[in-house]
């Protein structure tokens, strides 16, 4: 069992399809590194199958059935799907990630300290990175606005609620300052999902939102 | 009405020989499950009857990827159907790809790892989900139905966030704990 597992109203959002994608993402990789999620979602998956099994059973029309049949034709039974792939350099995605990496990305080096990829994932409330840290580096000490969600996939990192490692998953309301510092051993990569800060309005927006965008202000 | 077993091997024989009997069995017992289910959140009937429509195609696309030991029917189609709520209704702008979505995602090392609730009927989801208190069902039949997000819950129950939460994991642990007592 993971030391630090995703709370179970979170797996509920996720379960039911409330989540938006971004903090989906977070939860999905999670539960593919983490067993106990797995079986959580699982469980949660079993009631909407219950909530399904137990709708009334009211007719759709033969007419429904036919246009439906028809259209099989079209339609190929498909092989087994796999797992997405690992990806050559990316070996650490689990898979629900490997879609969202794009031929031609690779890690930037920001302010010196550590390395981002910044991933498009529709949605704009949130902004979602790899982040990577060497052993004993730390992000600057910061502040989020808005709400934080990291999973581990690499190596570990400590900060003053704990230690997480490969799977663990953080969620962070705004007002804590917290400050991670990578394990030893291999590099700490994490996927962070964090929740943008209100867009602001009025004349001055249009100057300090893309400060405010990228997290700056 | 249509067993867990039946359910799964009717999956299996489209899976095996693109049965269009076997479909359309399934079809008449889930579709209009499936429609009655995405109604419950407000959804109008025709918008309804399309994901049902949909989420029964796919079934048929995706019947190979089926694994009765994982998953039973019902379980399974909840998770397309769910899908295809999001990318009908709620996204309606920006169609996702399902595809990614419908892979199970199984821990690697996991092989072992079976779901207990594979072999579960009906049933026995049901019975459990009666075993809940009154607070803990209204939260757990939104987020299903409504299609809320546990915040949202909250705000529409005029509760706090944190009463919405220990609802639901107060919930969640009686599953559990129901669920690996059978499982002993």
């Amino acid at each position: 069992m993971s030391r630090h597992p995703a709370p179970d109203e979170l797996l509920l959002d996720y379960a039911a399809g409330t989540l938006p994608e971004a903090p989906a993402l977070a939860v999905a990789l999670h539960v593919a590194l983490d067993p106990t999620a797995r079986q959580a979602v699982d469980r949660l998956n079993a009631v909407g199958g219950a909530l399904i099994e137990g709708e009334a059973e009211a007719s759709l029309g033969d007419i429904a059935l036919e246009r439906v049949m028809a259209r099989l034709d079209g339609v190929t039974v498909e092989p087994r799907t796999a797992p997405a792939a690992r990806r050559p350099g990316f070996e650490w995605a689990p898979p629900p990630l490997v879609p969202h990496l794009r031929p031609g990305m690779g890690w930037r080096r920001i302010l010196g300290k550590f390395d981002e990829i910044r991933l498009d994932v529709p949605g704009d409330a949130y902004r979602v990175s790899l982040l990577r840290l060497e052993p004993g580096h730390g992000l600057p000490k910061h502040k989020h606005r808005g709400y934080e969600y990291t999973v581990c996939l690499q190596g570990g990192y400590t900060d003053e609620t704990g230690s997480y490692s490969v799977g663990d998953f953080a969620i962070g309301p705004g007002a804590e300052r917290h400050e991670p510092i990578a394990d030893p051993g291999e590099p700490c990569i994490a996927l962070i999902v964090v929740e943008k800060p209100i867009v602001l309005t009025g004349p001055w927006g249009r100057l300090f939102n893309p400060l405010v965008s990228r997290g700056w202000i | 009405m249509l067993s867990a077993d039946e359910a799964a091997d009717l999956i299996e024989a489209i899976a095996a020989r693109q049965d269009r009997a076997a479909f359309a069995s399934l079809f008449r017992h889930f579709a209009p499950r499936v429609k009655a289910f995405i109604m419950r959140g407000g959804t109008d009937a025709e918008a309804a009857q399309e994901v049902a429509q949909e989420a029964l195609i796919m079934v048929w696309r995706k019947a190979a990827s089926f694994d009765r030991s994982r998953a039973s029917a019902a379980t399974w189609i909840y998770t397309i159907a769910r899908n295809k709520r999001i990318d009908l209704l709620r996204r309606s702008a920006r169609p996702i790809d399902t595809e990614d979505w419908l892979v199970v995602y199984a821990p690697e090392g996991e092989e072992a790892d079976k779901s207990v609730l594979a072999g579960q009927t009906y049933t026995r989801v049901k019975e459990l989900l009666g075993g809940l208190s009154e607070d803990q069902l209204v939260v757990i039949r939104k987020a299903f139905f409504e299609d809320k997000t546990h915040t949202v819950i909250a705000e529409e129950l005029k509760l706090p966030l944190g009463t919405v939460k220990s609802r639901i994991r107060l919930a969640l642990g009686r599953l559990r704990e129901a669920l690996e007592k059978d499982e002993s």
